[in-house]
């Protein structure tokens, strides 16, 4: 028998998915190009923002453009601060602290600063003012990712790092070939929950008031915030749309594919459960195979010039720190000084504050305090039961997933309007409606952890315990609670953090026209921002900062390290 | 015999300890490796020979003594060396074929060159048509023919190989063994000596032309063993297995000096500073087991018995010796009266003896005066580890300390608490006998 000939597809000149992705390409050019006009528009303090649907796109388009704009400033601050503070021989033991102290300070604290500084710089264009909203955007989304990162440097394999060296890789060789593809799984992962944390403060990000001043740039989130202030419905949910419409795209076009793309750094054979479409769409394409070749061009032939500007930069450096003794010192001696000045000048801004004024700020802490546990007990009081039974079955969890991602990416503050007015209809004020508020914002968190934790407990525990004729609540406490805890934990640290600089959104607000406020920490911030109140302000952002780092050291750290040691289920 | 291919001379490595001193991992080693043989480095876990293997790689410096390479001082990485890992230390994101090549490009070499290089190594160790499947893929055989493939193609002239087939099953590591061995001898190949480090006698014996017992705590060579059977190699040979039990023999006389004289009767206050092994009492225990079942036999009889490297049986020996219930005469272990009578006797009586027993060995005994000492009765876990890294320098102290509560716990002699990390008296002390 002769075996027919195998078919082979005769190779065409375009293909549809090319067309595809050639219409994708177009389209990025022509939005590119759009935001660059926006960018350099003459400045207008208070833009008119238009409520029209047919504004929203562009809106949209803009608010998006500054989410990746500022997504990549957190790239590079990643790479950079994580790379040093893990390869740097000391520098960990300065920068981690720092780093820690940084991600409390809320978001709303560094406003002041970026604000007026670039707005100065550019005084005519609206490029200060769209660079310190990104900035705004970027501390929103970057810590998280760079202690990821950090930790994926530390935990790089030996065995590899010999291989590295054995074969004689170049700094960047290894940058490429090992650091970060190590790195790329926690990275990515990360990532998504940064974006989803960059637009927690879109609204504010967008629009706001400093002093006498009032800061707008057109985008969903300034549209937000006026459609609210003109208690405009059909705006609102709009604005809810379109927003649900731009977290959709960016998981299906950007994290889908990423993530598939991404099974290829992990050791395990994964079992294929989130697949993207938009992957297998671009890896079948012709474009894919030339950025392929050009990536492994760019590792290998980018190296030369890159660790010849590495050697520039780095040579200096390594002297100065070869010679630590003359320009280490001195080095060290200025950086000591600028701080020590810092320091200073905090305190003369404190020192326009009266025994009141700190009083009041001690009373609101303890308000704020108090909110952000409740929300924290009441998140975990409906998370942990759900979030167990969802582990508890896989297929659940596979299909919940997507939906719970979805709706934690979700800017929780464009909702508070719907559910402070449903609060006020029902009489309740906003000083324990906050509580459902900061609930909204930072459940989520609690409830990946727990779902991750539940799904982790052997099969085998659950057999015993049924054996053994646990009763419900002997198998919630030596079982379930013992196994989900050092997820729970983390996941309760993650929100704690959250919630804190959530109240600044949650305890203050513009609604109906009219300003609604209680008293807490955070509604304190809120209100000297607005009224550019500098000394109130400081003061306040230093108490948070300080509350948030010292509960983290004195509660979570000892708990955490509890949890480690004695609730591990690998023994 | 000319120069040799690599002399070690007087190396020694030490490492931070989590005391606070150095740890010597390696001591005073001198060794060389001549052209054309297969040299097995053969000792316990936590002898130091994977660091002895990395030194002479260039990855770890010595820092006493010096590595010379065809009569040169060794500075840094050697070029003409390669390594093949134990868990294979593949790259998760790269291809079999990318992992093969990413030693290739500090070679100078063109890329067509290169690509015939992978192609060349990836036929010879029988990986063609998995050049584009990534290491996730592939089982464990697989994955170390992809570490070996990644060696062999910088045309290394010493490979160097650390535990390379403990990571796989029998049957796989034994094509494998053959299949390097193939690779050595066959006239084309590159490789003009291989290193290997392995904890298994057999393999040892299988592959090496000469080998080197080494003896942990610090690393010391203890002895060296030419082996002159030709290859292929049969395991079933007289000579094999005479060769395998003149190793045993070496290795036991070694470990248990037929000249030593038997620990005295200790008295209080003139106590040896004296470690315990890193062994588990139920393992002791299983021995006397066998030696009732078995009657007396002699150390290597014993490894037909156990499923146990001859290394960790060795410990359990020491252990058993340790606590006198049995003797080692001349390589024979001999089970005493106090172990038969401890072998009839019941768990509660069991744990008495124990008592005694541990009461009279330095480690415990520092505890217990610690306790006693102690206003509260407790004593914190650093004091006594710090106590340990004190005395026995060489030893890895929280590996010490947690054999000791295994035993002070089977024995009741005090209690220990892991969250607390904290030694603790015991409310009620079981009377002597």
């Amino acid at each position: 028998m002769i075996s027919e000939p195998p078919f082979v597809r005769p190779p065409r000149v375009v293909e549809w998915v090319d067309l595809v992705v050639f219409g994708l390409l177009a389209a990025l050019i022509y939005a590119l190009v759009t935001v660059a006009r926006e960018w350099s528009g003459p400045l207008q303090s208070v833009p008119i923002i238009h409520l029209e649907a047919r504004y929203l796109p562009l809106y949209t388009l803009f608010s998006l453009s500054r989410g990746v704009c500022a997504y990549a400033v957190s790239f590079g601050f990643t790479m950079v601060y994580g790379y040093a503070m893990a390869r740097v021989a000391g520098a960990e033991r300065v920068m981690l602290p720092v780093l820690d102290i940084l991600q409390s300070i809320p978001v709303l604290g560094f406003l002041p600063g970026f604000v007026l500084g670039l707005v100065h710089l550019f005084p005519h264009q609206n490029i200060g003012l769209e660079i310190a909203s990104v900035l705004m955007i970027f501390t929103g989304q970057v810590w998280n990712m760079t202690f990821s990162f950090y930790s994926s440097l530390k935990a790089v394999p030996p065995d590899l790092v010999a291989v590295a060296r054995l074969a004689r890789m170049s700094w960047w060789e290894r940058f490429v070939r090992l650091d970060i593809s190590f790195a790329s799984t926690g990275l990515l992962w990360n990532s998504m929950m940064s974006m989803a944390g960059g637009w927690f403060f879109l609204m504010v990000s967008e629009a706001f008031v400093l002093g006498e001043h009032d800061f707008r740039l057109p985008g969903l989130g300034s549209y937000m915030s006026l459609a609210i202030e003109r208690s405009d419905g059909t705006a609102q949910l709009l604005g809810v749309v379109a927003m649900l419409g731009m977290i959709l795209f960016v998981d299906q076009v950007v994290w889908r594919p990423l993530v598939a793309w991404s099974h290829k750094f992990t050791e395990q054979e994964t079992n294929g459960g989130s697949g993207s479409w938009l992957w297998e769409l671009i890896r079948s394409s012709r474009i894919w195979s030339a950025v392929s070749k050009s990536w492994i061009f760019f590792a290998e032939k980018g190296q030369p010039r890159a660790t010849a500007s590495m050697r520039r930069v780095a040579k200096p450096l390594l002297r100065s720190a070869a010679s630590f003794h003359l320009g280490g010192r001195m080095l060290v001696g200025l950086t000591g000084l600028g701080i020590l000045s810092g320091v200073i000048k905090y305190v003369q801004l404190l020192q326009g504050l009266t025994v009141e004024d700190w009083l009041d700020l001690l009373s609101g802490t303890g308000m704020t305090f108090l909110r952000v546990i409740m929300a924290v007990v009441l998140a975990s009081l409906w998370t942990i039961p759900v979030g167990v039974l969802i582990g508890r079955h896989p297929r659940w969890s596979r299909i919940l997933q997507p939906a719970i991602q979805m709706a934690a990416s979700f800017p929780a503050p464009m909702i508070f309007p719907v559910v402070v007015g449903g609060m006020l209809a029902m009489g309740v004020g906003l000083g324990t409606s906050s509580v459902v508020l900061l609930l909204l914002g930072t459940q989520w968190y609690i409830l990946f952890n727990v779902i991750a934790g539940s799904s982790a407990i052997p099969r085998e525990l659950w057999e015993v315990s049924r054996l053994a004729r646990f009763s419900w609540r002997n198998r919630w406490l030596n079982l379930i609670l013992p196994a989900i805890f050092p997820s729970l934990l983390t996941g309760c640290i993650t929100a704690m953090g959250g919630a804190w600089n959530a109240s600044i959104v949650a305890e203050y607000m513009k609604y109906h026209g009219q300003t609604l406020m209680t008293m807490g920490l955070g509604a304190t911030i809120s209100q000297a921002t607005e009224r550019g109140n500098f000394h109130v302000l400081g003061a306040a952002v230093g108490v948070m900062a300080v509350t948030v780092v010292g509960f983290n050291r004195l509660v979570w750290r000892p708990l955490s390290h509890r949890a480690q040691t004695r609730f591990t289920l690998d023994s | 015999m000319g120069t040799p291919l690599l002399e070690i001379r007087n190396v020694s490595l030490s490492f931070p300890g989590a005391a606070g001193g150095m740890v010597e991992i390696l001591h005073d080693i001198s060794l060389e490796i001549k052209e054309h043989e297969v040299v097995a480095i053969l000792g316990p876990s936590g002898c130091g020979k994977s660091t002895l293997l990395r030194a002479i790689i260039g990855l770890e410096q010595p820092t006493k003594g010096q590595i010379f390479y065809r009569g040169q001082p060794q500075i840094g990485l050697n070029p003409s060396t390669a390594l093949v890992f134990q868990n294979f230390a593949l790259f998760p994101w790269l291809t079999v074929q990318e992992n093969v090549s990413v030693g290739l490009s500090c070679l100078g070499l063109d890329e067509a060159g290169r690509s015939e290089r992978v192609e060349q190594v990836i036929a010879a160790v029988g990986l063609a048509g998995s050049e584009e499947a990534y290491p996730k893929e592939l089982s464990g055989g697989m994955k170390q023919r992809v570490g070996l493939a990644r060696a062999l193609a910088v045309q290394p002239e010493i490979l160097c190989m650390d535990e390379p087939f403990s990571a796989l099953d029998v049957l796989t590591s034994e094509t494998l063994r053959n299949e390097v061995i193939e690779i050595y001898t066959r006239k084309t190949s590159p490789v003009n000596s291989i290193l290997m480090v392995t904890h298994s006698i057999d393999e040892g014996v299988f592959m090496a032309t000469r080998l080197v017992v080494m003896g942990a705590h610090p690393g010391i060579i203890r002895a060296v063993l030419d082996n002159p059977l030709p290859y292929p190699r049969d395991e079933h040979h007289p000579d094999f297995i005479a060769l395998i039990q003149k190793l045993h023999t070496l290795i036991t006389q070694v470990e248990f000096p037929v000249e030593r004289v038997p620990p005295a009767v200790p008295s209080v206050g003139l106590m040896p500073v004296q470690s315990i092994p890193i062994v588990s009492l139920s393992s002791a225990i299983g021995l006397l087991e066998i030696l009732e079942n078995e009657g007396d036999l002699e150390l290597f009889e014993l490894t037909n018995h156990v499923d146990l490297e001859l290394s960790q049986l060795l410990l359990v020996v020491k252990a058993a010796e340790l606590l006198r219930w049995v003797s080692t005469p001349g390589g024979r272990v001999e089970m005493t009266s106090a172990g038969r009578q401890f072998l009839s006797s019941d768990i509660n009586t069991r744990k008495r003896q124990l008592n005694v027993l541990l009461r009279r060995l330095y480690v415990f005994d520092v505890i217990i005066r610690m306790l006693n000492q102690s206003p509260s009765k407790e004593v914190q876990e650093g004091v006594v580890s710090s106590q340990f890294a004190l005395h026995f320098p060489h030893e890895r102290p929280l590996r010490l300390l947690r054999t000791v509560v295994a035993w002070a716990r089977y024995a009741e002699l005090f209690q220990y608490s892991a969250t607390r990390k904290v030694f603790y008296k015991l409310q009620q002390i079981p009377s002597p006998p």
